[in-house]
């Protein structure tokens, strides 16, 4: 029986560097993490793929799942963006630079990059679900790996100009060559000179071509239900099609069986899944 | 009871036929040995599967709120499953007029443990006759008084007889004896303090906090009960002492002024813990106290949900 | 090779072993059948036409489990070594041996093992006890397992007569009983003989060749709000079943314990979502999961059912559904509405 004497439940030490809220609400909050043991922080980075979650652990609060919105070359910490909804993370917005935290990952399966390889990318978000597609996009724009993909197209909504995440960095993507980036909020404000409309509706106005392309999708349910029809009849396959999927989860790692939808897990098997796999799936969502 | 049994059926083909009823909850024949299950008719023709005897060992008060106010409702009930009921119409769960209640007198649940304990675990062909139970173990028939193998809630059971049914099938039968109840509670309260917690530790440590007992109650309808909520948690999940007694013993205190007795709980439980000797000692102090028993009729508001001036306890003000 | 112990000399056995392993083994406590350990009063409960009501699953994966220990002031991680004793467990029946060997795919992994299962696996020798009088609601064979199988067990016992036969199918097993006298030729035959007949003589509860297509069949369809009517959602099924595994994690701030309990998905709130979404909302929907787990995605995860037929859960029921049943209506839904519609 295999023993690798590594205790998968048991969460790494880390320190919050930076703490600030993204949006005028202060719903949500960025949190950047560096490891308190520099082994912990090559281990991580040896296993880390854009696309992949970790648990965030609070002694005596317990834990839930966060999309790594960092890339590797950023530095030496991993960044989280944290919505307000629960008791667990009403807490953990309480908290600031130097507070210790806990951390278990990186989990999950993350983004096929390799299969990605030369082809053109199509990212779409939604709300506060861009976290990961962030990480994505800030990995794609290091020089070395930007020669791996064709054109770069980044669209991505939230409900009001405030709920935006990441602006500062996404402003400058405008003055950008590798990238064309489509923001859009759901009612006219003033100042607000893009998309005006909801997630789908705008991929069908930036009309994204599906030739050599992938689609990765990651928001609320709603905007996923319509925007994977709109990415279809554009063309695009359901094998090119990615999504990335929520269930309540607890171990993280496959074992306490609690995120399955049908014979998959989305911690272990997920939480991307492509278009074709899901429709293989029963729909348990 | 087979006759019993006929008049039910045909009842029910009326209710059924006539669109009285959305739908009739009844029991079923047995697909696991010996365990005659709930169930919900819709159609004349599925009448065939119809059961009732005495291993009919479930409350069906339990289901009526699982279905919208709106829904009529057919059930059969009897002494304590009708006290439920009339418990549940006081707490408004479903309308009286939606409700129809075929009655029958209550000859007691039998207790199908103490016929595995008395004879063997495989036993097969169960039937009864006036008040004498039978079972095949090993190819043979055994016959003993229904009263020896009788849930032991029913041994205490004051109200046997359904109260206010639309109808009632079959003849009264003599009302229990409530000194048998008062007296075993009362022995259980002559113990000494050590020797009561002993005994409730007991029970409680073999607890694996399934909540059958809860989900087999048909007073516990809460959307959310109080071992589920997380902000705050109030008790533990975990199987720890403190966890499980607080579990046993709050869940009786929601009891009190609510349960009939029925001892649904204890029959549910798989790991045969008692329980009713709890909620037997809070519905006693009720009796005493407010001189309230649970769904004695469909209007009276149980002293701990009500409010009046004269009340005897004015600290809610 | 099989091994004689009369059944006068087990009291024996039992002391010689007791001195280098904890023995485990059913007893009635407290009126209840149960796995217990054995002291030098202890009245073994071997022999039992049914199987304890408490899985020995708890055993390998305790209902409650301290994982980590922390220190709350300074949030500093105190990680808690399993260390259980070497011991036995003995008069395991087959469907929890075999119960055991699945879980195995779950909790032992190329990455992430778990390693408190692999602790109190690793220091367990399982001694079983093969089923001479199966019950009626029993189905191991229809589920590929049998009253006499070893999967999962360094030694099977078959009580015949006065004595138990011994077959030992690991080193931890035959060092048990290696001192132990030989059976011969003629009562190897008749061991052999007995396990086949009592086999041969269980009934097939329900066809298993295109269960799992029927079951894929009918996700979509209002089957499972049929079959579960009844149901209480309670979690009785899931906690006495010998191969359900699912965990809840959480933190006991009054012991400053993380903990692990079963869960159940069963349960309304086991799916919940913070956002108030949950993709199981009703019975149905649960009750779904449930028999797909087993008899589904288990099959497309591991290439075996994931149930081993123990009958707990149809014994156990509070309402009498019986799982048997409940898989034959599949088959029959299946012809009724979706071919013949």
């Amino acid at each position: 029986m295999p023993d690798n004497g590594h205790n998968p439940y048991e969460p790494t030490p880390m320190h919050i560097i930076r703490a600030y809220f993204e949006s005028n609400d202060n719903s949500l909050k960025t949190f950047e993490l560096t490891f308190d043991d520099h082994k912990d922080c090559e281990a991580f980075f040896n296993k880390y793929n854009p696309g992949q979650f970790c648990q965030l652990s609070i002694f005596g609060k317990g834990e839930a799942p966060f999309g790594i919105a960092s890339a590797a070359w950023e530095g030496d910490f991993v960044r989280f963006t944290v919505q307000k909804l629960g008791s667990f993370t009403k807490h953990i917005h309480t908290f600031k630079a130097g507070d210790p935290i806990g951390m278990r990952g990186p989990l999950g399966n993350g983004f096929p990059l390799k299969d990605w390889k030369g082809k053109n990318l199509v990212i779409i978000g939604g709300g506060c679900a861009f976290s990961t597609l962030y990480a994505l996009t800030k990995h794609v724009h290091h020089p070395e790996n930007r020669l791996d993909f064709d054109q770069l197209v980044v669209i991505y909504g939230a409900r009001t100009s405030g709920l935006c995440m990441y602006k500062h960095d996404i402003q400058s993507w405008y003055q950008r060559e590798d990238i064309e980036i489509h923001q859009a909020i759901d009612v006219p404000e003033e100042g607000w000179s893009h998309h005006v409309g909801y997630v789908p509706d705008v991929v069908k106005e930036v009309a994204p071509s599906p030739m050599n392309a992938v689609a990765v999708v990651c928001g609320p349910p709603i905007m996923t239900k319509y925007t994977l029809p709109t990415l279809v009849d554009l063309g695009f396959a359901p094998e090119d099609i990615f999504i990335s999927l929520e269930k309540r989860m607890k171990c993280g790692i496959g074992k306490c069986g609690r995120c399955n939808i049908g014979s998959k897990y989305i911690c272990k098997d997920g939480p991307v899944f492509s278009l074709a796999e899901l429709q293989a799936l029963p729909a348990d969502i | 009871m087979s006759e019993i049994k006929a008049k039910l059926r045909s009842e029910i083909e009326r209710l059924l036929k006539d669109r009285f009823v959305d739908v009739f909850i009844a029991f079923k024949k047995a697909d696991a040995p010996l365990r005659p299950q709930p169930a919900f008719f819709r159609n004349t023709n599925e009448l065939d599967d119809l059961e009732y005897n005495g291993l009919c060992q479930n409350n069906l008060a339990n289901y009526l709120t699982r279905y919208p106010k709106d829904t009529k409702i057919g059930i059969v009930v009897r002494g304590c499953e009708s006290r439920s009921v009339n418990a549940l119409v006081v707490e408004k769960q479903h309308p009286r007029e939606n409700l129809y209640m075929i009655g029958i007198p209550c000859q007691g649940i039998v207790d199908i443990r103490k016929i595995f304990n008395r004879v063997g675990e495989e036993v097969a062909n169960y039937s009864e006759f006036q008040d004498e139970v039978s079972v095949v173990f090993k190819g043979e028939q055994i016959k003993f008084p229904r009263k020896e193998v009788l849930h032991d809630s029913c041994l205490r059971c004051v109200h046997p007889n359904p109260i206010n049914p639309d109808i009632l099938l079959g003849d009264p039968v003599p009302e229990g004896d409530p000194s048998i109840v008062r007296q075993s509670v009362e022995s259980f309260q002559a113990l000494d303090k050590e020797k009561r917690y002993a005994l409730f530790r007991q029970e409680a440590e073999r607890c694996i906090r399934c909540y059958a007992c809860r989900e087999a109650c048909p007073m516990c309808y809460c959307t959310e009960c109080f071992v589920d909520h997380a902000t705050p948690r109030w008790t533990e999940t975990s199987i720890s002492p403190a966890g499980t007694q607080a579990w046993h013993l709050i869940r009786a205190f929601h009891m009190a002024g609510r349960c009939t007795s029925c001892g649904a709980c204890e029959r549910a439980c798989p790991m045969d813990i008692k329980l009713t000797y709890l909620t037997d000692k809070l519905n006693e102090d009720m009796l005493a106290t407010y001189q309230f028993e649970a769904g004695m009729d469909d209007t009276t508001q149980p002293p701990f949900a009500s409010f009046n001036l004269d009340d005897k306890n004015r600290f809610v003000v | 090779m099989i091994y004689i112990l009369e059944k006068k000399k087990l009291d024996q056995t039992l002391q010689d072993w007791s001195s280098k392993y904890e023995v485990i083994a059913p007893q009635f406590v407290d009126g209840v059948l149960q796995f217990h350990p054995v002291h030098p009063n202890s009245e073994l409960a071997l022999n039992e036409s049914i199987n304890t009501r408490y899985p020995p699953k708890s055993l390998f994966l305790p209902q409650s489990e301290v994982m980590l220990r922390y220190n709350p002031k300074s949030n500093q991680l105190e990680d808690v070594k399993v260390l259980p004793e070497e011991r036995i467990i003995l008069g395991i029946r087959p469907c929890d041996a075999y119960a055991v060997t699945l879980l195995d795919t779950v909790f032992i992994t190329e990455e992430n093992s778990d390693p408190y299962w692999l602790a109190r696996r690793s220091s367990t020798i399982i001694v079983g006890l093969g089923c001479n009088n199966p019950h009626s609601t029993c189905f191991c064979t229809t589920v590929g397992n049998g009253p006499f199988n070893h999967e999962g067990m360094d030694a099977l016992m078959t009580e015949m007569d006065d004595v138990y036969f011994i077959e030992p199918f690991s080193d931890k097993g035959d060092a048990l009983f290696s001192g132990l006298p030989i059976a011969s030729e003629e009562e190897q035959l008749k061991v052999k003989r007995h396990q086949t007949q009592v086999t041969e003589s269980m009934t097939i509860a329900f066809e298993t060749e295109n269960l799992k297509q029927t079951l894929d069949n009918l996700f979509d369809t209002d089957f499972w709000g049929k079959i579960s009517e009844s149901c209480l959602g309670c979690g009785v099924c899931t906690f006495l079943c010998p191969t359900c595994f699912c965990f809840d994690i959480v933190d006991e701030v009054q012991r400053n314990e993380r903990v692990r309990n079963w869960d159940t998905c069963m349960f309304r709130i086991y799916s919940q979502e913070a956002s108030g979404h949950n993709p199981r909302p009703t019975r149905a929907e649960r009750t779904r999961q449930r028999l797909m787990h087993k008899y589904s995605y288990l099959p497309d995860q591991i290439g075996k059912i994931g149930c081993t037929g123990c009958g707990r859960c149809v014994r156990y029921c509070p309402v009498g559904l019986d799982i048997r049943a409940m898989l034959r209506a599949a088959s029959d839904f299946e012809s009724e509405v979706i071919h013949a519609g």
